[in-house]
């Protein structure tokens, strides 16, 4: 058996490398390295930034490129795909730095991926600007060369629980369901302080594995304890799963509930049907014409394009990808030069507007934003709070045999 | 209350869990492949009855059969056309061959499908009734049913018909089957259909109660060999069994120590078998 796992792992091994493309190289380049999911249980958000990189350098390249020193310079990338597996995009990062003599690298999708791998872009002195990760386990070990333009995980909640506090009548317990990966663990313990700053009362706060289907002794649980409020944190699959069975087991909490990931996207629309309505969620992103871009006019524009290209809306995972190409052009044109090191000074003095926010960098290296709270409102996505009401959330929600 | 609750949610989702195992179970009992690509071939059939009821209006429950017949011709053709090659030869060339199959059928899917989120959601999906305080599920209720329903006539077949005895017999003793006038080849492929049906019946009702995604394979490969081996792979019945236990044990775990720990069970259960009976790992058919 053992000889046979090996053998297995060999044979997949082989097939990952065959798959990997020749880099384009040709004389005045500057080559952005990236380990993206394009395959593999969480593709269906890797893709986001596979397609948002792609869009952007495409676009930047047909405006004209990046101009350092009076020399114009196309932008290149070099993407493989890790599968969905940290060990493989760790091994890929190496091999994009002292293999393919990439310039700088842009990050893969999910918090423990970035964990992983902006070691390597630190250990190199290489800068990684990404927008795939939020925990805070990213951003407190005093690295220098690691850039994130997704908000704080442990803030995430922050401006529900706000809203919360101004619903009628307000919810006072909460039942705190996260997966225990390092965003999700990163999102549990910075809500559990915000509750309790609330005033509001956790009944069940219950940790599940990644990657888990079943969630029936948890909604048990949760619908047992009679509470007011569901907030829950983890990846989109398991959000679908957690809902469905909530339908499937009346677990109808007295005022909402609430998901970090899933919601604004239309898939998690598509597959759902009208069990979607009344989920609330979060995005730090609408494709709105006020957000100003210098290469696509403005984000909804972006979002046009975006549509039009990939047959698929994008959401603030692509809109995040996006803003960190932009980054690396700012920053690059303002150093003057493609020395690793003046670029990742000039990246953490960035402060420009995109189609994605305001961008610019904390101390650690990551942006701050608000997340808008949204709901899904008769199938439409509705943006429903950010630090006052917007539209009306439809509270408390119905009991699921009352809809 | 909640420990009722839950000991049901357990027992019904165990009963999917036996389904699951019972196609693996059965070809590793007869064929001696451990099919590293059940879990994959669940999936697809997952994918059957999705666009059976999506593109052609369907109800799940009754796409089941047809979802079933196309598995069973792609699971005959598989063992006819490639699986035959290996058949008597080294557990390590079947595990490489239906490892490289799972390969295939994963990126195969992806094509196909897509990465997105499939869910097979008949407007019954959330439906449920009450019994004594109990919430009762019913779509897993009625994938319980199939899948003992299913287990039934497995152990009938195997136990009552002149196929299922053909299917024993060469199990046992392939030169005496041969001289009786049993064609193996055929033989052979039948059973792999069988079991691909039984796999694909367990993907339609997987996607009725969660989600289909193109990679939902290695880990339902994994848990149908743990269930198989705890069930052992003579009796249907015992399949069944096994995936309550293995339900059950799990949704204990959930309520008790933490729903993060529930693999570390179902994989420790595993491993408690190996070392009380390893005789089930050897050979049980």
């Amino acid at each position: 058996m053992k000889r046979a796992f090996a053998m297995t792992g060999a044979v997949a091994l082989l097939a990952a490398t065959a798959l990997t493309a020749a880099p384009a190289l040709a004389e005045d380049v500057i080559t952005l390295g990236a380990s993206v999911q394009m395959t593999g249980a969480t593709a269906n958000t890797g893709r986001y930034y596979r397609d948002a990189y792609q869009m952007a350098v495409d676009k930047i390249n047909a405006a004209g490129g990046v101009k350092v020193g009076g020399k114009t310079y196309k932008l290149a990338l070099k993407m493989l795909d890790n599968q969905s597996n940290v060990n493989l995009s760790v091994r890929q990062y190496v091999q994009l730095i002292s293999g393919d003599k990439v310039n700088f690298l842009l990050g893969p999708f999910a918090s423990n991926f970035v964990i992983s791998d902006s070691s390597v872009a630190e250990k190199y002195q290489i800068p990684m600007v990404q927008g795939g990760g939020s925990s805070g386990q990213i951003f407190s070990r005093g690295y220098k060369y690691v850039f994130g333009t997704l908000p704080p995980a442990g803030n995430y909640y922050a401006s529900t629980i706000e809203m919360m506090s101004k619903l009628n009548p307000a919810p006072k317990t909460v039942a705190l369901v996260a997966a225990d990966d390092s965003f999700d663990v990163s999102v549990a313990k910075g809500t559990r302080k915000l509750l309790e700053k609330a005033g509001m009362k956790i009944a069940v706060d219950q940790e599940y594995r990644e990657g888990n289907s079943d969630f029936s002794s948890i909604l048990t649980q949760v619908k047992a304890a009679k509470v007011d409020t569901v907030l829950w944190s983890g990846h989109e699959t398991e959000a679908l799963n957690f809902i469905r069975q909530m339908k499937q087991l009346n677990v109808d909490p007295n005022g909402m509930y609430a998901f970090t990931v899933g919601v604004p996207t239309s898939d998690f629309r598509k597959a759902l049907g009208a069990d979607a309505n009344y989920a609330f969620g979060m995005t730090t992103w609408l494709p709105d014409a006020s957000l100003k871009d210098k290469w696509f006019g403005d984000a909804a524009q972006f979002a046009k394009e975006y549509k039009a290209k990939f047959g698929y809306d994008p959401d603030y995972h692509a809109a995040s990808g996006a803003a960190d190409v932009e980054t690396y052009v700012y920053a690059i044109e303002k150093a003057g030069s493609l020395d690793p090191k003046k670029v990742r000074d000039a990246i953490a003095a960035s402060n420009f507007q995109s189609l994605y926010a305001q961008v610019k960098y904390a101390p650690n290296g990551q942006i701050d934003l608000p997340q808008i709270v949204v709901q899904i409102q008769k199938g439409e996505l509705k943006p429903i709070y950010t630090t006052q009401f917007i539209n009306k959330p439809d509270y408390p929600v119905p009991a699921w045999s009352k809809r | 209350m909640v420990l009722a609750q839950i000991l049901l949610n357990g027992v019904l989702l165990g009963g999917l869990y036996g389904l699951m195992a019972l196609g693996m179970a059965l070809v590793w009992g007869v064929l001696n492949i451990v099919n590293l690509s059940h879990g994959a071939l669940i999936m697809v059939g997952g994918y059957v009855v999705y666009y059976l009821f999506t593109l052609a209006g369907i109800d799940p429950f009754l796409a089941l059969p047809i979802a079933m017949a196309v598995m069973f011709s792609l699971g005959f053709a598989l063992q006819w056309g490639l699986l035959n090659l290996v058949v008597r030869s080294k557990m390590l060339n079947t595990l490489l061959i239906t490892f490289g199959l799972d390969v295939v059928l994963t990126f195969t899917a992806q094509l196909l499908f897509s990465a997105d989120f499939r869910t097979i959601n008949p407007s019954y999906a959330g439906a449920n009734f009450a019994i004594g305080g109990l919430t009762v599920p019913t779509v897993r209720l009625a994938a319980f049913g199939v899948a003992v329903g299913l287990a039934t006539g497995i152990w009938v077949l195997l136990n009552k018909l002149p196929l299922g005895r053909a299917i024993r017999a060469t199990a046992q003793n392939l030169t005496a089957a041969r001289l009786y006038g049993v064609n193996p080849r055929m033989l052979y492929a039948v059973t792999f259909g069988i079991g691909a049906a039984l796999a694909g019946a367990a993907g339609g009702l997987y996607g009725m109660i969660s989600n289909l995604t193109p990679y939902i394979g290695a880990s339902l490969t994994a848990k149908s060999f743990v269930i198989a081996i705890i069930g052992g792979l003579a009796n249907p019945f015992n399949v069944i069994l096994g995936g309550i236990f293995v339900g059950v044990a799990e949704a204990v775990t959930a309520l008790y120590i933490g729903p993060t720990y529930t693999d570390v069970i179902s994989f420790g259960l595993l491993v408690a078998v190996l070392v009380l009976r390893p005789s089930r790992a050897v050979r049980a058919a």
